[in-house]
């Protein structure tokens, strides 16, 4: 019997091994492994949390159910990004969203509901000019980012908050790697004059 | 002497900490101009917050929900190997006394077959004598049957037909067998639609 402890300790090609003999546990592991971040790059990607609970959930469903797709020599978590991206960019098309506040979902109908689709950033170990500070700068980079096209947004989201290198992100982009610095170095520009006015 | 501004994707290769070759030189014009120093601060504040952006948690209900969702597979050999393993003994010492009793117990077995192997004749009588009472006994017992379902009669005629009456009585009794299951069958989903 798998343990949750020793599914812990192994390597992403290893649990994925498991998962494709059937191990439920393995399954689960994987889940868990990558929910928060999967969670996160789509959540900002579409800026609905409803909405982003689904497209997570699709992704993790079309993984787990086509790991035998999965190719050893790729990164998983590269692999699973790859879908997540694709299927928030996708859903994003189709629907054709406009850029959302961080202040709330657009298709929140009353002030729970806002209050439900926004989410706040705090540092609990500032005072409270700094936390206020923080908040609004926090608040401020979510904004600007929710300003970006879906485009350079995954490329900016996959190389400062999942820390991914420029060639990870061409390959699971599948752009090339001149198209992802160039992204990235647009984005940052644009960012950087979303932010200005909180530079004093 | 150069005075040449830093770049953009200069600026770009020290925010991302890049070391190499060339890189140097950029180091030392941001520590000499003031203007290409708060370039790179500005663009490092953006890359300070973005790298500070936390993780969002998904409903605690993420996994039970995907799971419900995905048919997971087990190959044939797992499954095998799967139901084997549930009949070993789980302690390593209990595991060893078990791989030493059957492997005696294959041991055994194989020293018999030889034996029966060297014995041929004689098996091969004790098998012919077995077989000849077996068949005796059936034959007996399917007779005694006949009789006490159709009576004397019926079991001269089937003598006299032989095998192909013998085959056509059990064509016949198999057809009525499943010709009544399918008519109580039937029976009991007209019931239940007109109920």
């Amino acid at each position: 019997m798998l343990r949750a402890l020793d599914l812990a300790n192994l390597p992403d090609a290893d649990v994925v091994a498991l998962a494709l003999e059937g191990r439920d546990a393995a399954h689960r592991e994987l889940i868990t492994r990558y929910e928060r971040p999967v969670f996160s790059l789509v959540f900002r990607m579409v800026r609905d949390r409803e909405l982003a609970e689904d497209l997570t959930q699709d992704t993790f469903v079309k993984v787990l159910s086509h790991l035998d797709r999965y190719r050893t020599d790729f990164k998983f978590s590269s692999w699973l990004f790859k879908i997540a991206n694709n299927v928030a960019i996708d859903h994003l098309r189709r629907r054709q969203l406009d850029t959302v506040s961080i202040h709330g979902s657009p298709h929140a109908t009353d002030a729970d509901a806002v209050d439900a689709s926004r989410f706040d950033i705090s540092d609990g170990s500032e005072n409270a000019l700094d936390e206020m500070e923080a908040k609004e700068l926090g608040s401020a980079i979510e904004q600007a980012i929710s300003g970006l096209r879906p485009e350079y947004r995954s490329c900016i989201l996959l190389r400062h908050v999942e820390g991914r290198s420029y060639e990870e992100i061409a390959s699971t982009l599948d752009l090339p790697l001149g198209t992802v610095k160039t992204y990235i170095h647009r984005a940052r520009h644009e960012l950087r004059r979303a932010l200005e006015h909180t530079r004093e | 002497m150069n005075h040449r501004h830093l770049l953009p994707n200069e600026i770009d290769l020290l925010v991302d900490g890049e070391a190499g070759f060339g890189v140097a030189p950029l180091r030392d014009h941001i520590d000499e101009c003031a203007e290409c120093r708060m370039r790179f601060e500005d663009a490092r504040v953006v890359v300070d917050a973005l790298e500070s952006l936390p993780h969002f948690a998904p409903d605690s209900r993420l996994t039970d929900r995907v799971m419900s969702q995905v048919s997971v597979f087990v190959p044939a050999h797992v499954a095998a190997r799967d139901s084997v393993a549930r009949w070993l003994p789980q302690p390593g010492p209990a595991r060893v006394a078990a791989a030493v009793i059957f492997t005696s117990a294959a041991g055994l077995l194989t020293l018999t077959m030889v034996w029966l192997a060297t014995q041929g004749e004689a098996a091969l009588f004790m098998t012919g004598l077995l077989g000849d009472r077996m068949r005796g006994a059936l034959l007996s017992a399917a007779r005694d049957l006949t009789v006490a379902l159709l009576g004397e009669s019926a079991l001269a005629a089937l003598q006299a037909t032989g095998a192909i009456g013998v085959s056509l009585l059990l064509a016949g009794f198999v057809l009525t067998a499943f010709g009544t299951v399918a008519g109580i069958r039937h029976l009991a989903t007209s019931g239940r639609r007109v109920g």
